[in-house]
């Protein structure tokens, strides 16, 4: 073996469209040591709570991230209304849900779109975007926002949707669903893509589970945690859920898993929509939460399970909120499945590990 | 389906590593560590999950002197949020497995949570005041039919000396602000008694033609000229507006 050299691995790096630090300890050609660091634009959101009451604060939650949006603002509102006792009406689930996971399709979409232009497979890019453009476009119909929907509210949801407006989105949906499925069969069969991603950036089950790995990245190790199956609001009512896991812990297993993630997906939306209750879509919520009062709560964004903390202090503003990431929780796993893999292969681990330091710097 | 429950319990800080080494022993996930900043120290929250129970173990209100036991021996994933809280609450962490020595974030100021700001006083002194006059009102209506009501009263304000101690518990700066804003006020209820008995004073007029030509004398001949555009064009309205009055 040669001498060991550490190279510097971003902030500003092509792959990256965000900054994260990773020092590689290199001898020859492989990788055999890495120290991450985020921080470099880290924001100070949570302390704004100090300013903003609790219904306002809905609107620095979602705005955390722009692909995890819809989800910060449904993890956020969930915590405060268990810390005030509050109960949303049924409806009011469900357009939740199916808002979240329209955005967990754009999300992964866009996450495989970066994925495939880095492995120099620039259509499927432009597929996967054209697709997400249909996503966005069922967003902007039913909130009037693409990116920032602005729809969640503590007690329920601002904006209802139609029996037409749902027929369209489950409409849609078929169209995304079949042209979906032939970009991802091309994808997940195609001999460039298995050569860079097969036993690439291997983690084993058994790491996953001792660095409590979250998110498609611990279920591409045959780790079946996925908060969805705790069943929490409309969750509870799908006739099943079983988290999508892969055995090989590689990258071909990561993009396998988050692919067939999207068509899952789709059929929890076509579920819901079909079982849609009628009612309110919000409850009143008055007063303030009691001083000394915490809750806590996890929610599945795209990348895995974020944790929500909330303590109220007797007045409009909480004392404190908190909101742990799941790539904070996945640095370690990372630095584990970049041990031993070759340089070249450094960039195409992280875009399959789908790190978002836009969260993680909240 | 695995059901989602969430638990609260308080813990001592020497139990800190021994809690985390039982949990991971039974094989329960770690999920993070936070900090809250409160008039008494900084509380720790350390969450674990297992079978759908969040449980959440809370450390009140460390000293300022503490150091924290790490727990990364067990769950080497915590080394993020344990230097996260280092950095931002300024609370020592003790081996640390991977430490960037108060590094990891770039921070223009140090513990910026710690830093309580104007608002959050405020929103704590305004929270104190609702939860003692709700106290008061409570204790009054337990003794209101015992007591005879006394309608005529009118509530009374602080006393002078009140005021006075109040003032001298002030930083100088604010004591002298404070006190010539009390001078001013004094000054106004003087004069607005005597105002109330004379007859209202004539509106002070504004400046004689003559004084408002020399004004325009004195600009350059540009906006001189604007200006008496913009004089003749307001007469012209006024003259209008008491034709369309008459």
């Amino acid at each position: 073996m040669g001498k060991a050299t550490v190279i510097p691995f971003g902030p500003q790096h092509p792959v990256l469209p965000e900054p994260l630090h990773l020092d590689l300890v290199v001898q020859d050609e492989t990788v055999v040591d890495v120290l991450p660091q985020i921080g470099f634009v880290h924001r100070g959101l949570e302390k704004l709570v100090e300013t903003r009451d609790y219904n306002q604060f809905i609107y620095i939650a979602e705005r955390i991230c722009g692909i995890c949006a819809t989800g910060h603002s449904v993890g956020y509102a969930e915590t405060v209304e268990s810390l005030m006792g509050v109960e949303i009406p049924k409806r009011a689930e469900y357009l939740r849900v199916i808002w979240h996971e329209l955005s967990r399709v754009h999300s992964h979409l866009l996450w495989l779109g970066l994925a495939a232009d880095a492995f120099g497979f620039e259509s499927m890019f432009m597929h996967c975007w054209r697709l997400r453009e249909r996503v966005l476009d069922l967003f902007e119909k039913t909130t009037g926002g693409r990116v920032i929907l602005s729809v969640v509210k503590v007690g329920g949801v601002v904006r209802d949707i139609d029996a037409t407006q749902m027929a369209e989105i489950v409409s849609v949906l078929d169209g995304i669903k079949d042209d979906y499925t032939k970009i991802m069969n091309t994808l997940l069969t195609d001999t460039s893509v298995k050569n860079r991603t097969v036993g690439v950036g291997y983690l084993s089950t058994e790491d996953a589970q001792a660095l409590s790995m979250v998110g498609p990245f611990a279920r591409a190790s045959n780790l079946p945690y996925d908060v969805r199956s705790f069943g929490k609001g409309a969750y509870g009512d799908l006739a099943d859920f079983q988290p999508i896991t892969a055995t090989e812990g590689d990258c071909y297993a990561r993009v396998k898993v988050r692919c067939l993630e999207v068509l899952q997906s789709i059929e929890i939306i076509k579920e819901l929509a079909a079982k849609m209750p009628a009612g309110d879509i919000e409850v009143a919520v008055k007063g303030a939460p009691a001083d000394g009062a915490q809750a806590s709560n996890v929610l599945e964004q795209p990348r895995g399970e974020c944790y929500y903390y909330a303590r109220g202090n007797g007045t409009k503003n909480l004392e404190r909120m908190r909101i742990r990431t799941p790539t904070s929780q996945n640095l370690a796993g990372m630095t584990v499945a970049l041990k031993g893999c070759d340089l070249a292969d450094v960039n195409m681990i992280i875009l399959t590990i789908d790190p978002c330091i836009s969260c993680t710097e909240r | 389906m695995t059901e989602f429950s969430q638990e609260f319990r308080e813990i001592a800080l020497g139990e800190v590593h021994d809690v985390a080494a039982e949990r991971h022993a039974a094989g329960w996930r770690y999920v993070q560590i936070l900090a809250v900043n409160t008039e008494a120290g900084v509380d720790l929250v350390y969450s674990y999950m297992l079978d759908g129970l969040l449980e959440n173990d809370v450390v009140r209100a460390l000293p300022a002197d503490a150091v924290v036991p790490s727990i990364t021996d067990l769950f080497l994933e915590a080394f993020v949020c344990e230097n996260e809280i280092h950095d931002l609450y300024d609370v020592a962490i003790q081996d640390i497995a991977i430490d960037f020595g108060g590094m990891f974030y770039q921070l223009s100021q140090k513990a910026p949570m710690t830093v309580v700001s104007p608002e959050q006083l405020a929103a704590r002194e305004k929270a104190r005041k609702v939860v003692a006059a709700k106290a008061a009102k409570e204790a009054a209506a337990k003794q209101a039919p015992e007591a005879v009501p006394d309608t005529a009263a009118p509530a009374a304000g602080p006393t002078e000396e009140e005021i006075q101690a109040k003032i001298a518990g002030l930083p100088p700066e604010k004591a002298a602000k404070v006190r010539a804003a009390m001078e001013a006020k004094a000054k106004k209820a003087a004069v607005v008694p005597a105002a109330d008995e004379a007859p209202a004073a004539p509106k002070p007029a504004g400046l004689s033609e003559e004084e408002i030509q020399a004004k325009i004398a004195g600009l350059d001949p540009e906006k001189a000229a604007k200006v008496r555009a913009a004089l003749e064009a307001k007469a012209a309205k006024a003259a209008k507006t008491e034709g369309k009055g008459e």
